[in-house]
């Protein structure tokens, strides 16, 4: 298992830094000069140049690369120059909000998903199962923007029941906190929920297809013991690695839930930094969002290994 | 080690002695299964009714699509959505299996009847560990500790002749071959003393000489244990050395039932005698020809007027067209469903030609073909760092054959033999490591483009499947045409010799416009053998061309080849892992282990008098469809599985298994450290065997005619105008 | 006469009716679900192709009442500007149709013959693969992020984005059916008969290939409405006064107890629009699936 492990860093590895390359030139690409703005139209050529070597953009760009790398591993960020705070403060807290929502979407998606697929698996009949795959076709196609903004109208202005927006008192008081959880987690956990119901309830068809599973009929084995041991087991590595998937695009998910509920979290202060042309601070988001990315890939490989031992044995 | 063992297989339980004891334990009255699919219901059991006594071994033999699996399901109610059954009666110990609910059927199942299945593989969960599997079918039944189904675990594995059970118990399937696998599934089946075990097809996915392991696995249970057994297969080679009574299934019924060497000498139903006489033998003179049965099955999805076998006999007459017959019982115990009379011999035999000219078959000696000492290698394993691997396959090791004009050379083996693999490099999709392919004398070894499309034009390859060799979206008319206009015919002549060519293979012209999937395996089979005809080949390679189908339909494809051949003067290197078929259709047979050829020679001489110890566990492995025999002769177990060619053993390369090598006689070390060459010991035969010649009495000797055939008529044959 | 089966073998054999080739995906277009998808795509991008025609008034026109309720003249009422909701929604519509026509056809061409080329060559499949997985690593709206921070936000870096995001999934998609459609005994015998290389590739596997494909470019035009719709969301798409439903969507929060309607018509739009994209891969998928 280790060794497994061990075998699929390299890559990982090699991608996060082809990414972090490309975020890096990329965003060099764009027109205009940010210490320029930065100066204001007014200011002198001289304040400009002073600025830009404040902020290290005289260096040549494999420098700055390279600076900007060991910033990252050292964990000295700098700062936003349009937010005028420690860019590693700004991250931190955001990403602590945003990790908040995305733990509470993700209890949703497993647990609301879950059920919903098992038993859309189950189901024999074909109107239960009609009405189920209804549902997930729904949940699976509505926009997250779409939800959010529904979920506001229904509960914060139609009955007043919950927020419309704001993180609240946060993880700090959570009594209170949840309030303002709830429909952002819900809007964000829907197309992940869906999709885990609609791969589960698959894999679990197609698992009781399987000659295995007559086997242990003939066996006369308990159905509940055929469901739990040999079923579920075997109906769950496609639905992992799409869940693998699925949390790898939260971020993209976050970003537009964070808009809508105006949650202080990493999806917010990404677009600040877009929108307030803040390269320093862009490239790091961008960075994370990859990060987090190729983590979660990794994370499913590995847990898909530990479940199969056929794919531990086979993949070189 | 390897075993060898004369063996009769058990006397039922129940003596003459004592009516008590003659009781059924299985009794099945007028089964009626049926699918409800989207497209209509589909009638795969039309009301089967048969009794089991306890300890007796019955075969229900069928082909696909006869109903005889799913008899097997239905015994126990397993029969999946959409199919259900509709009627008729499971009487099983006094309660009818049909009428229980769910509860009290799983005591039953794997309880009082335990079942094995036919892809071993797939019928074991992947992620979970063999013992846990073995385990839960013993606590099932039976609560006792975990601690004590673990040892009952090892004992069954054991029992199941399974080597080393304590740390195969820890592993999972897939670390299982096929034949381990099979043996777990019987274990598990045999778990908890069942009365009765259902094997359904449990050979079929398996090599020869596993297969023959098996077999022996579960007479040698009806023997100690006095399990009966209900045997599922389309082989009545199977049939012969395991079952003592047999029922033939077709068309959802069973037309004929009773005791084995009945069945085998003096079939009562047309069908059986039509089976026994397309099922090819060891000992069937050559030059009689399979009987090819015309058709194919009815549709099942419409109810069948009269006789389900009358629109393919040409002996059946107006009754059998209108009244349907029963299965009736004579005195003997032996039950047909049949208007036609019979005699003393049973159903009157077809008229059968022997063609006098194939076995006189002018064969030149004109080389086609020559392919000396090749090699193909295959890097495998784990990718090291550089993205090398770590180990080699050595697929074909050495490999030199000839084909002369007119010739069919044989080239049979078991799986990883790598017989497919030479197919290959002879029609160059792969190039060899060494050696040198000469057709007519040139090398035809690493060409390409347009001098290697004129080299397929004389040398063509019949896959096994015949579905994955049709491109599913082009006509018949495009696939077959396909070549011709690649060659640069013109539309119309294309068009015009493909109508020639489906005339030839015995299709009609109206295929032209339909599509693969249209089709049944033995027609499409029909359309891959024109479309390799199409560029008038001199020489076409069969790669396990009829393996995939049904025997009848096997019937007809090889008597279709070998019209083809007289007609068209071709040549053929018949690849194939079924000694019967390969030594039917061939004039030399070559055999192949683990990449080498271990011997060759005319094919009759190599069935009757093998000189090779792996040519002659094959023989004796091979099931044949007499009974007698099978009771009698001489069985050559081989021990252990079909080695894989990455790490070969050492010298001989099948020292590891060879019944009369060090294994059973430590003092041959020679075979372990001395590679045996390929010599010529008689004029035409080859051997590489340091003691060959030892085990030849294990060859078959041609009978006269074989049983079960009626009386040969000898003719000439015209040769029709091409 | 040996016992060589005639041609009345073949009478037996239960007829059926000749289907054309690409009888599965005929299947898949004919499934319930596909057809309902086909409906709304075809209301729903009709309408915006015919926009100039029917639209009751020019989306940007401003006009003096705001928040009309749905009316004879203003069917779904007006908006903050007084602009007509209706024109707006439809021109909104028509922004999907313009960025789906454009952008995934691009990526799906670049995407296929990426993956089919990489196939044939290993080391520039080894330089291929890696592209694809950094494209991936970029998800959806992320990547839209990205290029609006290149090149500014605005209809230009949604169509970009979309064409991005379409390259690997095609990629990958047409990468691993190539492959597994190569080894495939009809390719091989292709090969023999006597089929250059180039004929293999069109004749046989692309084909054959072309039914996952097809499926993918449903599910793709579904993705294309949804990024859009997001992008022009958070502001970094379709840029005012120009109507995308996104934007619409986002303004609307803002007024949701003046006019609920101003969120609810373009929810619903874009809502159906995803939906019937998907029912259609849906469809397609079944249809395929049951040969």
């Amino acid at each position: 298992m280790f060794r497994y492990t061990l075998r699929r860093l390299p890559s990982a590895v090699v991608v996060l830094f082809v990414a972090s390359v490309v975020i890096f030139f990329i965003l060099r690409l764009a027109p205009g000069d940010p210490a320029a703005a930065l100066a204001g139209p007014d200011a002198s050529t001289a304040t400009v140049q002073a600025i830009r070597h404040q902020l290290g953009l005289d260096q040549p760009l494999i420098t700055q690369y390279l600076i900007w790398l060991r910033g990252i591993l050292s964990g000295d960020l700098g700062n936003s120059y349009i937010l005028h705070a420690p860019i590693a403060q700004l991250i931190s807290e955001s990403l602590m909000n945003t990790t908040e929502l995305a733990i509470g979407a993700l209890v949703f998606a497993i647990v609301g998903g879950g059920l919903i697929g098992y038993f859309q698996g189950i189901a024999k009949r074909r109107a239960s199962q009609a009405t189920l795959s209804a549902l997930t076709s729904f949940g699976i196609a509505i926009p997250t923007y779409v939800t959010g903004v529904l979920l506001i109208l229904l509960f914060a202005v139609g009955w007043r029941v919950l927020p419309a927006g704001g993180i609240g008192p946060g993880i700090r008081d959570f009594s209170l906190g949840w309030q303002y959880l709830l429909m952002p987690a819900i809007a964000l956990s829907l197309p992940t929920g869906a999709t885990i119901a609609r791969f589960l309830s698959a894999s679990m068809r197609q698992t009781l297809d399987q000659d295995f599973v007559q086997t242990g009929i003939a066996k006369g084995i308990r159905p509940s013991r055929l469901m739990i041991g040999h079923v579920v087991p075997n109906s769950l590595p496609p639905v992992l690695t799409v869940l693998g998937i699925q949390i790898g695009q939260l971020f993209g998910g976050a970003i537009i839930v964070e808009t809508i509920f105006a949650w202080p979290g990493i999806g917010q202060l990404l677009l600040q930094a877009v929108t307030g042309r803040d390269y320093l601070l862009t490239q790091d988001l961008l960075l994370i969002a990859v990060l987090v990315f190729i983590v979660v890939q990794l994370i499913t490989d590995i847990v898909d290994a530990a479940m199969d031992p056929r794919i531990r044995l086979e993949r070189a | 080690m390897s075993a060898m063992i004369p063996e009769t297989p058990a006397a039922p339980m129940s003596s003459a002695a004592g009516a008590e004891a003659a009781q059924p334990i299985l009794r099945v009255r007028d089964l009626v299964t049926t699918f409800h699919t989207e497209s209509g219901p589909v009638n795969a059991v039309r009301g089967v009714s048969f009794d089991l006594m306890p300890g007796e071994t019955l075969a229900i033999v069928g082909e696909s699509g006869s109903g005889k699996s799913v008899t097997a399901l239905s015994i126990l109610n397993m029969v999946r959505r959409p199919g259900s059954v509709e009627s008729g009666s499971v009487e099983f110990e006094g309660r009818d299996l049909l009428t229980l609910g769910e509860k009290d059927l799983r005591v039953v199942r794997g309880g009082g009847i335990g079942m094995v299945f036919q892809d071993p593989v797939g019928s074991l969960n992947p992620l979970m560990r063999v013992r846990d599997q073995l385990t839960e079918a013993i606590r099932a039944h039976d609560p006792v500790s975990k601690a004590e189904a673990a040892r009952r675990s090892v004992e069954l594995m054991r029992e199941v002749g399974i080597p080393d059970p304590e740390a195969r118990l820890a592993d999972y399937p897939l670390a299982f071959s096929g034949g381990m696998s099979q043996r777990v599934m019987i274990a598990m089946a045999l778990a908890n003393r069942p009365k009765l075990i259902i094997a359904d097809e449990p050979t079929t996915a398996l090599d020869v000489t596993i297969q023959a392991q098996i077999l022996e696995l579960l007479a040698k249970l009806n023997r100690e244990n006095g399990t009966a057994v209900i045997l599922i297969t389309h082989n009545l080679g199977i049939v012969a050395r395991v079952c003592q009574r047999v029922a033939v299934m077709y068309a959802g019924r069973i037309v004929e039932h009773g005791a084995v060497d009945t069945i085998f000498t003096a079939p009562q139903h047309p069908y059986t005698r039509d089976l026994l006489g397309a099922t090819p033998s060891l000992d069937r003179p050559r030059s009689l020809p399979l009987v090819a049965i015309e058709g194919r099955p009815p549709s099942m999805r419409t109810p069948i007027v009269g006789c389900s076998y009358a629109p393919r006999d040409p002996r059946a007459f107006d009754r059998c067209w209108v009244d349907d017959p029963k299965l009736q019982t004579d005195a003997a115990g032996h039950s047909r469903a049949c208007w036609l009379h019979t005699g003393a011999d049973g159903v009157p035999p077809r008229e059968l030609e022997a063609t006098a000219e194939l076995a006189e078959k002018p064969v030149s000696t004109e080389a086609l073909l020559d392919v000396q000492d090749v090699r193909r290698e295959y890097s495998t394993g784990r990718r090291t760092l550089f993205g090398r691997r770590t180990q080699t396959l050595r697929a074909v090791d050495g490999v030199s054959l000839t084909v002369n004009v007119g010739e069919t050379i044989g080239l049979i083996g078991e799986s990883g033999c790598g017989k497919s693999t030479l197919g290959r490099l002879i029609l160059g999709i792969e190039p060899p490591t060494e050696g040198d392919i000469k057709y007519r004398d040139s090398s035809v070894v690493g060409l390409t483009g347009s001098r290697l499309r004129r080299y397929n034009r004389d040398v063509q390859l019949v896959f096994q499947n015949p579905m994955a060799s049709l491109n599913p979206r082009m006509t018949v008319g495009r696939a077959i045409g396909e070549p011709l206009r690649l060659a640069g015919e013109s539309r119309a002549a294309a068009r015009k010799r493909v109508l020639e060519l489906l005339d030839l293979v015995g299709m009609d012209a109206a295929v032209v416009d339909r599509f693969p999937h249209e089709f049944s395996g033995g027609q499409r089979q029909r359309i891959v053998i024109a479309r390799a005809l199409a560029v008038n080949p001199r020489l076409i390679v069969l790669d396990e061309a009829v393996a995939a189908l049904d025997v009848s339909l096997q019937a007809q494809v090889i008597n279709l080849l070998r019209e083809l051949q007289e007609r068209l003067k071709l040549s053929y290197l018949f690849i194939g892992h079924d000694l019967a078929t390969v030594r039917h259709v061939s004039d030399r047979v070559m055999v192949m282990y683990l990449g080498e050829i271990v011997e060759s020679g005319p094919a009759e001489a190599i069935a009757a008098e093998p000189l090779h110890p792996y040519t002659a566990s094959l023989i004796s492995s091979v099931p044949e469809p007499d009974p007698v025999r099978e009771r009698t002769h001489e069985r050559i177990v081989l021990s252990g599985e079909v080695p894989t060619p990455i790490n070969p053993p050492a010298a001989c390369r099948f020292h590891t298994r060879c019944p009369i090598g060090p294994m059973a006689n430590p003092e041959r070390s020679i075979c372990a450290t001395e590679k045996p060459p390929l010599i010529e010991l008689a004029p035409g035969r080859h051997v590489a065997c340091h003691f060959a010649g030892e085990l030849s009495h294990v060859g078959v000797r041609q009978a006269e005619v074989p049983v079960g055939l009626g009386p040969v008529r000898q003719t000439r044959r015209v040769d029709a105008a091409r | 006469m040996t016992a060589t089966p005639t041609t009345t073998a073949l009478a037996l054999a239960p007829a059926r009716r000749a289907r054309a080739g690409h009888s599965g995906l005929m299947r898949g277009f004919t499934t319930p679900s596909a057809i309902v998808g086909i409906v709304l795509i075809v209301i729903i991008f009709g309408a915006g192709l015919l926009a100039p025609l029917i639209s009751p008034y020019s989306p940007t026109a401003q006009g003096p009442d705001a928040f009309l309720p749905p009316s004879g003249t203003h069917w779904l009422g007006t908006d903050e500007y007084g602009r007509d909701l209706l024109s707006r929604v439809i021109y909104g519509a028509r922004q999907d149709l313009i960025v789906g026509v454009i952008a995934v056809p691009i990526g799906a061409v670049v995407g296929t013959l990426l993956g089919t080329i990489g196939v044939a060559t290993k080391w520039l499949d080894v330089i291929i693969q890696r592209f694809f997985d950094v494209t991936l690593a970029f998800t959806g709206l992320v990547m839209g992020v990205t290029v609006a921070a290149i090149i500014g936000p605005g209809l230009a870096a949604v169509l970009i984005t979309v064409s991005f995001v379409n390259v690997p999934l095609f990629g990958r998609l047409a990468r691993n059916t190539v492959r597994s459609l190569r080894s495939r005994d009809y390719v091989t015998a292709a090969r023999i008969v006597g089929a250059p290389p180039l004929r293999v590739l069109f004749r046989h596997v692309l084909p054959n290939a072309l039914d996952s494909l097809i499926v993918q470019a449903a599910l793709s035009f579904s993705l294309a409405v949804f990024i859009e719709g997001a992008m022009s969301f958070v502001g970094i798409g379709v840029r005012p006064p120009d109507p995308s439903l996104g934007s619409l969507l986002r303004t609307s929060i803002t007024f949701l107890s003046r006019s609920p309607l101003y969120a609810v018509a373009p929810m619903v739009v874009v809502t159906a629009l995803v939906l019937a994209f998907n029912l259609v891969g849906d469809g397609l998928n079944k249809g395929l699936l049951k040969r």
